[in-house]
């Protein structure tokens, strides 16, 4: 393995964690209120309280 | 952005390796520094590896489960300074595989009480805690006494420690289980060798007080006795030096 | 045999296959460590192995099962897991009480290894965790992901090999203790063997659920699937990284850590604080995701809220390990990284229980009403307490108080006891009588006692251990005027004996819950209940018996 010093990794886990961690929660929230995904969104919430107790076929 | 996300969860696989993504990488950035870095452990010229005999004390002091009410670390904090000594470096479990640290302290640390009581005082307690301390609620071992230790494969246990990467000699491991039994049999012929491989500092002594068998209350007791002996270095930081760090921490 | 009648002969002869492999993997085990504890372990195996195989045999001619299984769920190991579940709770719910008994009155046993307090305690957590927690989330998630999906298990052998498989590994995990097998690994304590064994099983059970998955017919994996994806996925690699280690031989018990010191803190507090997150908190939120709208018949309040937290406590949860380890030898950068993100983490622990709450507004009476809706309410409560709670705790200077103490085990059992137990009983009394189907519990009245011994017990437990961890801690590092410490550390051990005894109370009214809710789910399978109408001439007319009417 290539040598990395002890200050590189720090340095990468403080610079780039906290990139990645705001990526991802823009990402998400992008994708949790996309206007096209209503409608999925507003299908799954009633997967749940499906009565019928059969899988389709 | 939600195209991708709806192909991810299309294949369920790529929803799968977006979990391992999205969770690993904390544990990347805390654990992965802690391999690279020279701070972390401090350099240290007298620390030494556990004896035969201590090993398989430790091994029994894990058995039992010893380390659900017994921490064997000090943090820098000036009421544990004072209480249990020098606060715990991360050197003196540089061989510990696994580490014993522990989370709880129904008992008190016992990360310096090597040299504190005697082993006398440690076969008695270990048999009926009450008896010597009234209020104690430590289970009694008395079976420790009783039970005679197993010392045929202790060769076979170092040379897995030196595949995990403790620096055990060819010596050492041919004569592991030699060792054992010279190391509670001060007066043997075997004695000798463990002074020899191991350091003139080793206890070498018959620690539950019968020469004539070697049980598991010797390796036990040997074990207890060698905790934070195995290096000077937290005692040579000046008194004065741990408590102003401990207070810098807190 | 009738869960036997159901499969293939086809299927049949596989389970015989991997019977017979097990048991000859079992044989190799008990002579390569017929000199070592090993061999005790090789020799269970071989009996579990036989076991299965004997049964198979036996009914190897039965006739094949009928083609319309095809056209209904695969529910006969989701039944078999829901029973061993309940045992798993009861046994490691007793022993519980007796570790908890040995602390106020530490004479309380017998004058062997196996029964001392250090190989109990682990049997203990293993037998609530792994035996309880981990039957209950396998039987849950394998409902939930066919009715969600709306598609059967893909074969009828891969489901049984992953029950049957992971109640083998406990077994081995919890007569390993009592003979003294334990890597002393918090949380991870069997042995190298029985690891292995879990990678496969664990594989198996990943390999099941995206199959599952991959046949469903609805376009969406509902979000209850997520959770308990990330449950599987997740805890396999904390599994795999902090087992890591070298076995002495092929033929000894023992292995050593590839991880020592420093190292292996870090690893192994980061496997123990995900294990909480990815195991107990992931997994449940997945069954609470699916039964608590179920129960109350009314949607998730907020679906997008649920992907949000979702992304969050995944993201997040795996860097806050570290906080377990404040004021040690591990670096200064690394706990304070630890603290941030624990802190940050309450964010979407409490969005998840926000959630669940607000899903039952408007809904009040039916909890009122309903005993096992009372549970997952309590236990979406103690989630955000808990939540509250380990954020709290991840403080620093808190920390440095709270640390060793007792607080920690009430922080512990808040979230075992308030959330994981009362979501899974919840849970289960909303499965039990749809699996049977049954109309509802034998008896109602039950549940209601299960409902008040489980609350009692975990308020008396939770409020015993705040005192006596908080009265731990401030003696510890209480001084007096001349500048020396005030107690004696056996003087802070005596303070702490009322506690322990009011925390075996706790945990004895929990027990009870738990016994009364095993022979209620029990009578449930045994019996159809009392048609109603029957029950409402003796009862009057008025009285409301269904739940919500």
């Amino acid at each position: 393995m290539m040598e990395i010093s002890h200050e590189t990794l720090v340095a990468i886990a403080k610079s780039w964690g906290l990139f990645y961690f705001i990526a991802m929660s823009i990402g998400v929230l992008i994708y949790t209120f996309w206007p096209r995904n209503r409608k999925r969104f507003a299908r799954a919430k009633l997967i749940v309280l499906d009565k019928e107790d059969r899988p389709c076929s | 952005m939600p195209e991708i996300h709806r192909k991810l969860e299309r294949t369920a696989i790529g929803f799968a390796l977006a979990i391992i993504a999205v969770s690993s990488i904390g544990g990347l950035v805390e654990i992965a520094p802690l391999f690279t870095i020279d701070e972390t452990v401090e350099k240290v010229e007298d620390m030494r590896v556990y004896t035969p005999l201590e090993l398989a004390g430790r091994n029994i002091y894990m058995r039992e489960g010893c380390y659900a009410c017994h921490s064997q670390m000090i943090r820098t904090l000036r009421d544990e300074v004072e209480r249990y000594g020098p606060y715990s470096l991360a050197v003196e479990s540089q061989y510990d595989h696994p580490m014993l640290w522990g989370s709880k302290r129904t008992g008190p640390d016992l990360a310096r009480v090597g040299g504190k009581y005697s082993d006398e005082w440690h076969v008695a307690h270990l048999a009926d805690p009450r008896a010597v301390v009234p209020e104690s609620k430590m289970p009694a071992y008395a079976w420790l006494q009783r039970n005679a230790l197993r010392t045929h494969d202790l060769s076979a246990h170092l040379v897995a420690l030196r595949r995990v990467g403790v620096p055990y000699s060819d010596e050492m491991v041919e004569n592991a289980a030699r060792d054992a039994f010279g190391q509670a049999f001060p007066d043997g012929a075997m004695a000798e060798g463990v002074a020899e491989r191991y350091g003139d500092d080793t206890n070498i002594r018959a620690f539950d007080g019968d020469p004539g068998r070697l049980t598991e209350m010797d390796a036990l007791v040997a074990y207890l006795q060698i905790l934070g002996q195995l290096t000077d270095a937290p005692h040579q930081k000046e008194a004065g030096e741990q408590l102003v760090q401990a207070e810098e921490a807190e | 045999m009738r869960l036997i009648a159901g499969l293939t002969t086809t299927e049949r002869q596989t389970g015989l296959f991997l019977a017979g492999l097990v048991t000859l993997m079992g044989a190799a085990l008990g002579i390569a460590g017929r000199n070592d504890l090993l061999g005790y372990h090789g020799l269970l195996i071989v009996v579990f192995g036989a076991v299965i195989m004997i049964a198979l045999l036996r009914n190897l001619d039965a006739p094949e099962p009928e083609e319309s299984r095809l056209s209904e769920y695969y529910d006969d190991p989701i039944r078999f897991g829901i029973v061993l579940t309940m045992v798993w709770a009861v046994f490691a719910m007793f022993i519980g009480v007796w570790v908890s008994a040995l602390l106020a009155w530490p004479e309380l046993t017998f004058d062997a290894a196996w029964a001392s307090f250090g190989r109990l305690r682990p049997v203990h957590t293993t037998g609530v965790i792994f035996g309880f927690g981990g039957n209950a989330l396998i039987a849950t998630s394998l409902h939930v992901v066919q009715r969600t999906s709306r598609a059967r298990l893909p074969d009828q052998v891969s489901p049984w090999f992953v029950l049957l498989g992971y109640n083998l590994f406990c077994l081995l995990a919890v007569t390993g203790y009592f003979l003294g097998i334990t890597q002393s690994k918090e949380y991870a304590e069997p042995e190298w063997y029985a690891d292995i064994w879990l990678v496969i099983i664990w594989v198996t059970y990943f390999v099941l659920y995206i199959r599952t998955l991959a046949r469903r017919k609805e376009p969406h994996i509902y979000v209850a699937n997520w959770y308990f994806m990330a449950f599987i996925l997740v805890v396999a690699v904390l599994h795999i990284i902090n087992n890591l280690a070298v076995p002495v031989s092929f033929g000894s018990a023992k292995a050593y850590s590839a991880f020592s010191g420093v190292q292996d803190a870090m690893t192994q507090w980061w496997y123990g604080h995900n294990a909480v997150a990815f195991f107990l908190t992931a997994g449940f939120l997945g069954m609470m995701y699916y039964y608590l709208p179920k129960r109350a018949e009314r949607p998730i309040y907020s679906y997008r809220l649920s992907i949000i937290s979702f992304w969050g406590i995944t993201f997040l949860y795996l860097w806050a390990g570290s906080h377990h380890l404040h004021y040690t030898a591990l670096p200064h950068w690394v706990q304070t990284l630890g603290m941030t993100f624990s802190i940050v983490l309450l964010v979407p622990s409490w969005a998840s229980a926000g959630n669940a709450l607000l899903t039952l507004n408007g809904a009040w009476h039916k909890v009122r009403d309903d005993a096992t809706l009372r549970f997952m309410m309590v236990a979406a409560v103690f989630y955000g307490l808990t939540t509250f709670e380990g954020s709290f705790l991840a403080i620093r200077a808190v920390n440095s108080l709270s640390h060793y103490t007792d607080w920690t085990v009430g922080h512990v059992h808040a979230g075992a006891l308030g959330w994981v137990a009362m979501i899974t009983f919840g849970a289960l009394y909303t499965l039990t009588p749809s699996l049977w189907k049954r109309e509802r519990m034998y008896s109602n009245s039950l549940v209601e006692v299960h409902f008040w011994c489980a609350v009692i017990g975990t308020f008396i437990y939770v409020f015993a251990m705040w005192n006596s961890g908080i009265i731990q801690g401030l003696m510890w590092r209480t001084y007096n005027d001349s500048g020396t410490l005030t107690y004696s550390f056996i003087e802070s051990l005596v303070a702490m004996h009322p506690y322990y005894i009011a925390r075996t109370v706790g945990g004895l009214f929990f027990l009870t819950g738990a016994v009364v809710g095993t022979y209620n789910i029990l009578m449930t399978i045994r019996h159809e209940p009392r048609p109603l109408r029957e029950r409402a001439e003796t009862l009057g007319a008025d009285q409301p018996l269904v739940p919500g009417e």
